[in-house]
């Protein structure tokens, strides 16, 4: 349904204010009628030239289409309302909210987004707690600035006539426990750094691995200019020989989907289905290169197991760092479906909705009889609201969704 | 000592319920009270342990939202001091940001009539108070 002020709406004030009927307006830019009823009501995305054509026959500045709320603005709001448990009809207001606070609609949502980190750091770190009555009073101190931020947004955002004298008291709060709650997350960070200075820090290679990964954004330059030839090189930097190997081979694969998708290509076309073709079909080539190129894309392999052995995290959807991820997730649908490319729109807690690209692959054999591996891919992409999506989240421990029939073990988030 | 008792917006005047909420931390005592006093409580706020007592006896609250961990004297403390004192029955919630076991267990040996954990929802922290004084109250948030 198109929200007070979204693009879609826009689109048909404006198409309505001239007089235009829908089929003719679709006409003038080569579209259906009902595409562009789709994206009136945004029901599909719009933006380039279909949206610079619509604005030309309209005889509007293209701005004047997009000038609205920040979209990415609008996401988080909501996102930030709906976590909060705002019903839908207070979740459409997050517009009017947006332009009328822009400034405190950014505090809310960024607010909002420190909140859900501080979450997935309290999954990191909870298994030390008990052992660890230093970090149990560092998070102890974390937890309370958590609970005066999160209180004193659910005010602002559910009272919108508040006496002026509060609204300044509860702003000066926000500042003064943002700063606070920033100052108590460099404490613990640093805490943890001096306890891997003390060699507490036992990392796995395959830890190693996804920390080199993340901190690179899992793509490399040089890998995608130089090929294969530049791996030495790029892995240089990990000193545990197990896990520089393993880092290693995965970068091969890389470059091997690299040469089999060039940049250029995937920069150009960067619709799976339209790659499919490029690669004869093999769906994970294109889910994982997909992933790796695209930093607005998320990323998640895992092996027959379910156990995921590549984490390439996007903004609004989060993955667990400890554990397996939600069993609703398409990638594991796809395990049990091995060669067949899905495609499902799922919905985080947050309310936001996401495109699931997956398939399960068997890895070439070395030998006949030989036992063969089998890989799911999971490609994420950030989807427009739509009507339907399968609720999943992002793995049970972290996950607030009650009587989830999927559900493995309790959430440590509070209820 | 310092303890205030302040008019909040929006909540009706008349004959309004009581709460005493004993918290150090100034800002989430604001929130709380400001929460509660939209919803028709009389919020009154003490910040320290050692002269809780007193202010309960000057307040006189028909409910008591008291944090754990307080300057003076820690909120067990002081939870044991009221089930030993002139109104034993009287309702009173913890509120912790630890949520451990034992936490729980000490405050539930001393009589808390409800323990709730940090960060809690605006709407949970105000059924848990409104349920102090309805019948049938539970005694934790579950966690």
């Amino acid at each position: 349904m198109a929200t007070i002020g979204s693009i879609g709406l826009r689109i048909r004030e404006q198409r309505l204010a001239r007089g235009i009927r829908q089929a003719h307006l679709a006409a003038e830019v080569g579209i259906s009628a009902s595409y562009l009823n789709l994206i009136e009501h945004d029901r599909r995305p719009i933006g380039g030239r279909l949206l610079l054509q619509l604005a030309e026959s309209l005889d509007l500045d293209p701005a004047g289409l997009s000038s609205g709320v920040d979209d990415d603005l609008l996401g988080r709001l909501r996102s930030a309302g709906a976590a909060q448990g705002l019903p839908p009809s207070s979740l459409a207001t997050a517009d009017e909210l947006a332009r009328r606070n822009p400034d405190w609609a950014q505090v809310i949502a960024a607010q909002s987004a420190t909140i859900a980190a501080q979450a997935r750091t309290i999954e990191a770190l909870s298994d030390r707690l008990t052992h660890d009555p230093a970090l149990a009073e560092a998070m102890h101190e974390l937890l309370s600035t958590v609970s005066v931020v999160r209180s004193t947004a659910s005010i602002l955002a559910q009272t919108p006539e508040i006496d002026p004298n509060w609204l300044g008291r509860f702003h000066a709060n926000l500042d003064a426990d943002s700063r606070r709650l920033a100052d108590g997350a460099e404490a613990v960070v640093g805490y943890l750094d001096r306890a891997a200075a003390r060699g507490d820090d036992r990392l796995t290679p395959s830890e190693m691995v996804a920390r080199f990964l993340d901190g690179h954004g899992h793509r490399f330059p040089t890998l995608e200019a130089e090929g294969p030839s530049a791996i030495p090189d790029i892995v240089s930097e990990i000193t545990e020989p197990q896990a520089r190997a393993m880092a290693a081979a995965l970068l091969q694969g890389d470059a091997e989907d690299a040469a089999r998708l060039p940049l250029d290509v995937v920069t150009a076309t960067p619709e799976p289905d339209a790659l499919l073709p490029l690669v004869a079909g093999e769906a994970a080539v294109v889910l994982r290169r997909l992933g790796v190129v695209d930093a607005a894309r998320g990323l998640v392999v895992a092996d027959a197991s379910g156990a995921m052995i590549r984490r390439k995290p996007v903004a609004g959807f989060a993955l667990p760092v400890i554990g397996a991820g939600c069993p609703l997730w398409p990638l594991y649908e796809a395990l049990s479906q091995p060669g067949r490319p899905l495609v499902r729109v799922i919905e985080m807690p947050d309310g936001a909705q996401w495109v699931a690209h997956a398939v399960a692959d068997l890895r070439q054999a070395s030998a006949f009889g030989a036992a063969q591996g089998l890989h799911a891919t999971m490609l994420l992409t950030r989807a427009v609201r739509s009507g339907s999506a399968t609720p999943v989240g992002p793995g049970c421990r972290v996950c607030p969704r009650e009587g989830c029939a999927a559900r493995r073990e309790p959430s440590i988030l509070p209820a | 000592m310092s303890d205030s008792t302040k008019a909040y917006p929006n909540g009706p005047v008349a004959a309004p319920r009581r709460v005493l909420l004993i918290e150090d931390e100034a800002n989430i005592a604001t929130a709380i009270a400001f929460i509660l006093g939209r919803a028709g409580w009389r919020v009154s706020t003490h910040s320290d342990g050692a002269t809780a007592l007193d202010a309960i006896v000057r307040h006189a609250p028909d409910v008591v939202v008291l944090d754990v961990m307080l300057p003076g004297r820690s909120g067990f403390d002081v939870l044991a001091a009221i089930r030993e004192g002139d109104r034993p029955d009287l309702p009173v919630m913890m509120l912790t940001a630890k949520g451990q076991t034992k936490d729980r267990e000490r405050a539930e040996a001393l009589g808390v009539s409800r323990f709730m954990t940090k960060p809690f929802s605006n709407q949970d922290l105000l059924d848990a108070v409104d349920g102090l004084i309805a019948p049938g109250r539970a005694v934790d948030d579950g966690r």
